[in-house]
């Protein structure tokens, strides 16, 4: 099996664009990570892509170049992209290619996501009945949570503060503007005890990296990253996740704690070796039990945490640098490939105001959604 | 399969309130102006299974974990035909302590 690097990473800035098309954004992305890596579209031989919003993101083939390559196309929910860097991984690992590209595109209507609920083997009453709302998940997620290891709203908001802070140093964020975490406790609550300020909310974007064969990856760059592991998990009997009518009487972990403990065994690494982090926070709520879930610290351990500013850029464990959901908003396909854009540029020195001190050299990115699917990514230098 | 009475009565291990009015299909009448937020929980049924469901109370300071809540059949919205739907939401039971 061949070990795995990115050699090139981009980025169509997140938020709302008008009429510019997915695919547009899309084709933008692979253009800036074809230059990162310095290597042209014909010297791709393998690409995976991934959206909500449009049937399949192969066209993208008609703005870069038709040349016939297998192109495969992934829907996981929020970690769909992650499921694209790990098929596209795939390739190279079973040597089917040395060279290949994942992509994540989305350009989703404005307000909190929609669809039919039999397209998700979900009971039209569940809907009628006002239940089909995932945010109303998280919202009795945080409030348990909060109420069986002691958290505060004051530690939601400022979880929320410092991805608003982070994403206004971050030029490529949807949300750019600082905000107060009093402002944050004041805005309306949505879903008790989330307020709108502690919730992302869907937009457009799209993110896409270059893999390479980890043996010659030198050949292109100075910099590769390596990809140490890549999981994907979903929920289990036992656990109660997004989108369920019921669950069971005996509680199971949920499945980020699968995928992040599978991901560590992959890497041979642990969460003390991890350097910058990028986790769901799909709201303020998340990023507080996903910290936990994947190891980070233990449950209840996170009211401290924030309190001292350790989850900061400039802290020990560094969460969400460039913004995380709350500040880029979700396009869905392109989510994981943010994070993972994001933590090339950390280990490469190359994060501008938001870069880490001290030369990070790990770097975790964790995705989880509907209807309880995790995904974990761990890259190092 | 085999059908099992569920028991009427539970704890409440989880909940949240909706405070916005959800997308269609929602069925409900108390669309857009005349949305008022309602309460969503997950109750323990003994020991048999949880159920996720509409709450009569939508207070925060009105729900506890832990709390009894029993079933009850509540209007929802009147149909084209002029005929009133209900719908299910638990109800705390009235002085309902904390026990678990």
């Amino acid at each position: 099996m061949n070990d795995v690097a990115i050699i090139g990473a981009g980025l169509h800035p997140f938020g709302r664009f008008g009429d510019k098309s997915a695919f547009a954004m899309g084709a933008e992305a692979i253009d800036l990570a074809l230059a990162d890596a310095g290597v042209a579209w014909e010297d791709i031989q393998f690409a995976c892509g991934g959206s909500w919003e449009v049937a399949q993101t192969d066209p993208l083939t008609g703005l870069l170049g038709l040349t016939g390559i297998p192109f495969i196309n992934v829907f996981n929910a929020c970690a769909t992209a992650a499921s694209a860097i790990q098929q596209a991984a795939n390739a190279i690992r079973t040597g089917q290619c040395d060279l290949a590209v994942a992509v994540g595109l989305d350009k989703h209507p404005r307000g909190a996501f929609v669809e039919d609920p039999m397209l998700v083997n979900m009971p039209s009453w569940y809907a009628e009945n006002g239940q089909y709302v995932t945010t109303k998940f998280f919202g009795m997620k945080i409030n348990r949570y909060m109420h069986d290891h002691n958290i505060t709203s004051r530690t939601l908001a400022r979880v929320a503060a410092k991805n608003f802070r982070n994403g206004a140093l971050n030029p490529n964020a949807f949300r750019r503007k600082p905000i107060s975490e009093d402002e944050i406790l004041a805005s309306p609550v949505l879903n008790y005890p989330l307020t709108q300020f502690m919730f992302c909310a869907p937009d457009e974007g799209a993110a896409a990296v270059v893999l390479c064969r980890a043996d010659v990856a030198h050949r292109y760059t100075d910099k590769p990253v390596f990809v140490r592991a890549s999981t994907i998990r979903t929920r289990r009997y036992g656990a109660y996740e997004v989108n369920t009518t019921w669950a069971a009487i005996e509680e199971d972990a949920a499945p980020t704690v699968y995928a992040s403990r599978a991901a560590y065994e992959q890497a041979g690494i642990g969460p003390e070796d991890v350097d910058v982090v990028q986790l769901q926070d799909t709201d303020a709520g998340a990023e507080v039990i996903h910290l936990a879930e994947n190891g980070f610290c233990a449950d209840g351990e996170q009211e401290k945490l924030l309190a001292e500013g350790a989850t900061e850029i400039a802290g020990r464990l560094p969460v969400n640098t460039d913004g995380g959901l709350i500040a880029n908003g979700e396009p869905i396909g392109a989510s994981g490939l943010r994070q993972v854009h994001e933590l090339v540029r950390q280990l490469r020195g190359q994060a501008g105001e938001r870069q880490v001190p001290g030369n990070p050299r790990v770097g975790y990115a964790q995705v989880y959604g509907a209807p309880g699917t995790a995904a974990v990514t761990i890259l190092s230098r | 399969m085999s059908e099992l009475l569920l028991p009427r009565r539970g704890t409440l291990v989880a909940w949240t309130t909706q405070g916005f009015v959800p997308k269609l299909p929602y069925a409900g009448s108390d669309k857009a102006d005349r949305f008022t937020p309602f309460g969503v929980g997950l109750v323990q049924l003994g020991d048999v299974i949880r159920v996720e469901s509409r709450l009569t109370e939508s207070d925060p300071t009105k729900l506890r974990f832990g709390m009894e809540m029993e079933l009850s059949i509540v209007p929802f919205y009147v149909d084209d035909a002029d005929d009133e739907i209900m719908t299910f939401a638990f109800a705390p039971v009235s002085g309902s302590t904390d026990s678990p």
